[in-house]
């Protein structure tokens, strides 16, 4: 009946169809609701209107429960079974490869096959096919998909084992590195989707059959060819080759789902693949990491890095070692930097700590793709040593105290200053340093000391550089952290107005005389609160040519702002003199000199000799001021000590050396003290600590009343939260600062462990 | 345009354009399946008087979009019918039938809907012996059953 070796022709296919419709429509089974009826009724029955509207077979009235087809559809399934078993008798002399392409051939042959058989039952799929399913009728399908469920019941299941095995040998051809025929996979893999339906629906297809008979097996071999190949790999070659052995693997497998798998594959594979190179050698690969960065081998830790970080949990342990040895590192660095004592170039330290950072921060970038764990642990790692190394031993706060002093020398003149953009490339890189420091606050104190002296001597490299730094700094810090430091220059400005307004007032008041003897100056008024300076240690009893120009200053100030105090920073003031005396030098020598040493040298315009408490009660100096002030103008020979080589002490008389030779025409003495800069250094340590009180201090207040009541343990915590950006507070010291503010009746103590503000 | 010749079972060859006559999914599937042979199709359930007719309703609706699905339940619910439908409906209720018949062994949905509709129209608003007389029933109801049904269909009355 179904001969489709030969072709269809019209003829026969609209008379096959007519006959099925014939069938179906055949009144005689109608009444009886059963038995075969003739399936050709040939020609037309012409129907007889007017009898009963059942004849038509239209299903227009309820009587007709039943449609005609259930024999027809039995008959050609029975037909298809038959087909197939003769097909399965025939695959039976078929093996291998060529058991795929006999596979292959009759699939494609039944499918067109199906595809015919469908339009032409298309009268019964459209009735009594539909009907039944309306119905809820299990195992009945359209009729190609009829021809599906045979196939795969009465073909399929026979023989799927060994199309398998034959796919599966060919697969394994493939990744011994032989060539295959790939279309023949693709195929059987089609025709294995294809026999997937939907048990509910059976106009969805479903991947269960593809999933069951095709993929299960074929990931199982995969698992079994990849275990025994990196096995086998592992032993005879080096964890490096391992490494791009397995990446080639990968690769291989997932470009093997483009050519000729079904994308549903794809998870199950680059998972068994993963778990089988990857997973089960993980601590082989995590043991070579140590060796590889030892080494420095970028491109084999990158691999490491790609191959583990696709299966769950592969890097951490890696993140952890990375840490350690980034902080190995920065330690080494720093106690190479240590080996000579204390006296090193603050450059040198910064410099130390930049190059492990940049290192490895390339190294994350490179070879680890900059994933932010990575990135993590390199900061981690970098906290660790920049404000933990041997250097830091004594105190934590060094850190931030040589980064600020490196600074310093940055954007103070007369360094051999670099190239502008350099000078910002270094300051971005301080940043970078500046990040890590945990006391930020004592790079604050040590930098705001540096400006205010690169601002007074009038020695910042540049402004830009400056405002560059202070704009960086805000950033990381925020408002606050700078705000002093930008009012600092903001004094500066003012002053720069002010000394040209006090110029034009001295035009129009001075007569000639008061000009004359003027000495020239300028003057820098700097605000109490912002500027990180005290008032002079020592008494001092300025010369009277100065009195006098400070003193018409102050008149002028007064007069523009009543009721500001003004001090006198003497030890900040510098001035230079000039040596009319020396008579052997054709042009007079200048002295640059403190106010102190011209306090000093003045006193001799009067006499050429005096003697150590004369010179003591003159200034009102105390000695240990006026005892270094004296030594340097003994050693660069100003003065002559009587009896001659003796120190500055109450015994010893002073003479002018009119003798004074140097070889330029400036002389600088304005040196400062040794001693001057260590006790500068502790001041500002001591005064870190009382401020870190008063920040601890404000900050509970802060906290307190806008909380009104909170747990202590609370406050605690939200007071680190607060103040943890400028320095890592220790618990007892916010413990005692709580019990102070106690005392002075900010907050109390309630029940069950409260404190509550009081307003 | 390609056109095709379709046989009547009568014989009588008749040539329409290819888009007409796949209105017709059988026609449309069967010249999918072989390509177009050039030879006539036999259609051995269609006489030429009903294929005339057939072909004139394919020919006005050759380019209609193609008919919606199945589920399309609004436009099978409603009753009405185009004009141009309703005027090529006005035919013997002997020629409504075989349109009727030839459309379902065609597969032409939209036509098959069309003359099922104007049936119902027939239909609506008739008592059961109306409808008898309309289409020459006899009723082989009993009495008894007549009754049975009634009760069992109350719910569809007009009230």
């Amino acid at each position: 009946m179904l001969n489709l070796d030969g072709g269809i022709d019209m003829k026969a296919y609209m008379g096959l169809y007519t006959a099925v419709h014939n069938f179906c429509t055949s009144q005689k089974a109608v009444s009886t609701g059963q038995g075969l009826q003739q399936g050709q009724r040939g020609g037309v029955s012409p129907p007889t209107v007017g009898s009963s509207t059942t004849q038509y077979g239209l299903g227009l009235t309820w009587m007709q429960a039943h449609l005609l087809g259930e024999e027809l559809y039995k008959l050609l399934g029975e037909y298809l079974s038959r087909h197939l078993s003769d097909v399965f008798d025939k695959s039976q002399t078929h093996t291998e490869e060529g058991l795929l392409g006999f596979y292959i051939r009759e699939w494609e042959r039944y499918t067109t096959a199906a595809k015919y058989v469908n339009h032409i039952f298309k009268y019964l799929n459209r009735h009594w096919v539909k009907r039944e399913i309306d119905e809820g009728k299990k195992n009945v399908y359209d009729v190609y998909t009829l021809h599906l469920v045979r196939w795969k019941d009465d073909f399929f299941e026979n023989v799927h084992e060994k199309v398998m095995d034959a796919v599966l040998s060919l697969i394994e051809k493939q990744r011994n590195g032989e060539t295959i025929e790939q279309s023949q996979i693709k195929s059987i893999v089609d025709s294995f989707v294809s026999l997937g339906l939907d048990e509910n629906d059976s106009s969805k297809s479903t991947l269960d059959v593809y999933r069951k008979y095709f993929q299960d097996p074929f990931i199982d071999a995969t698992k079994v060819y990849y275990e025994n190949e990196s096995r086998q790999f592992v032993a005879e070659n080096s964890v490096v080759e391992y490494m791009k052995k397995a990446e080639a693997r990968l690769d291989e497998e997932k470009a093997r789902v483009g050519l000729y798998l079904h994308p549903d594959v794809t998870k199950g594979l680059t998972d068994t693949c993963l778990a089988v190179l990857v997973t089960a050698h993980s601590t082989l690969l995590r043991d070579e990491f140590q060796v590889l960065l030892d080494n420095e081998r970028q491109e084999d830790l990158a691999r490491m890095y790609r191959l583990l970080s696709r299966i769950k949990d592969g890097l951490d342990p890696l993140r952890t070692t990375f840490e350690n040895h980034v902080r190995r590192a920065g330690l080494a660095a720093v106690e190479k930097v240590a080996t000579d004592g204390e006296n090193f170039e603050p450059k040198l330290y910064v410099d130390a700590l930049l190059q492990v950072h940049t290192r490895y921060q390339n190294l994350v970038d490179d070879a680890f793709n900059g994933e932010s764990e990575f990135v993590r642990s390199l900061d981690n790692a970098c906290r660790e040593f920049v404000n933990r190394n041997r250097i830091c031993k004594t105190s934590s706060s060094k850190s931030p105290e040589l980064l600020a002093k490196y600074t310093d020398s940055l954007l103070k003149k007369g360094s051999k200053s670099a190239e502008e953009s350099e000078l910002e490339e270094m300051l971005v890189q301080i940043m970078t340093v500046f990040k890590y420091i945990e006391d930020k606050d004592v790079f604050q104190k040590f930098y705001s000391k540096n400006l205010a002296k690169r601002l007074v001597h009038v020695s910042s490299v540049s402004d830009d550089a400056e405002t560059s730094m202070i704009s960086k700094l805000k950033e990381a810090c925020g408002f606050e952290y700078t705000n002093k430091l930008q009012r600092m220059f903001q004094d500066m400005q003012i002053s720069k107005d002010l000394n040209n307004n006090y110029k034009d007032w001295q035009d129009k008041v001075l007569d000639d005389d008061d000009r004359k003897r003027m000495a020239d100056a300028h003057f820098q008024i700097l605000g109490t609160g912002f500027w990180p300076l005290n008032a002079p240690t020592t008494p001092f009893l300025a010369p009277p040519e100065i009195v006098k120009t400070a003193e018409r200053f102050q008149k002028f100030y007064f007069d523009k702002h009543n009721g500001r105090k003004l001090t006198w920073l003497w030890q900040l003031c510098k001035g230079e003199i000039k040596a009319n005396y020396i008579k052997n030098a054709k042009v007079p020598y200048t002295f640059q000199v403190s106010t102190y040493q011209m306090g000093i040298l003045l006193l001799f315009n009067e006499t050429d000799t005096l003697t150590y408490s004369e010179i003591e009660k003159a200034t009102t100096l105390t000695n240990e001021i006026l005892d270094p002030n004296l030594s340097i103008l003994l050693k660069a020979k100003v003065l002559i000590a009587n009896p001659e080589g003796a120190k500055p002490e109450p015994s010893t008389a002073f003479t002018l050396n009119y003798n004074f030779k140097n070889k330029k025409v400036k002389v600088n003495l304005n040196i400062q003290i040794k001693s001057e800069q260590k006790v500068e250094a502790d001041d500002t340590h001591k005064t870190i600590e009382e401020d870190r009180k008063l920040l601890l201090q404000s900050a509970i207040v802060r906290i307190m009343k806008s909380r009104k009541k909170m747990k202590h343990v609370q406050l605690v915590q939200e007071v680190i939260q607060q103040v943890k950006s400028r320095f890592p507070p220790k618990i007892p010291d916010i413990k005692k600062n709580i019990e102070a503010l106690m005392e002075k009746d900010y907050i109390e103590r309630m029940d069950g462990d409260e404190i509550s503000y009081i307003a | 345009m390609s056109s095709i010749t379709l046989t009547s079972s009568d014989g009588i060859e008749m040539s329409v354009d290819r888009t007409t006559a796949e209105r017709s999914v059988l026609i449309k599937n069967m010249l999918d399946d072989l390509g177009d042979s050039g030879d006539a199709v036999p259609l051995p359930n269609v006489n030429e008087a009903v294929l005339k007719k057939v072909i004139e309703w394919c020919e006005h609706h050759k380019n209609d979009p193609p008919s919606a699905s199945d589920d399309d339940d609004n436009r099978r619910k409603t009753t009405d019918i185009d004009e141009w439908d309703q005027k090529f409906m006005q035919v013997d209720q002997e020629m409504l039938f075989e349109i009727i018949l030839a459309a379902n062994y065609l597969d032409i949905k939209a036509l098959l809907d069309v003359g099922c509709k104007t049936v119902a129209n027939m239909i609506k608003g008739k008592s059961p012996e109306e409808i008898r007389k309309t289409f020459n029933i006899q009723n082989d109801f009993t009495p008894e059953e007549e009754d049975q049904i009634r009760r069992e269909n109350e719910w569809a009355e007009d009230r």
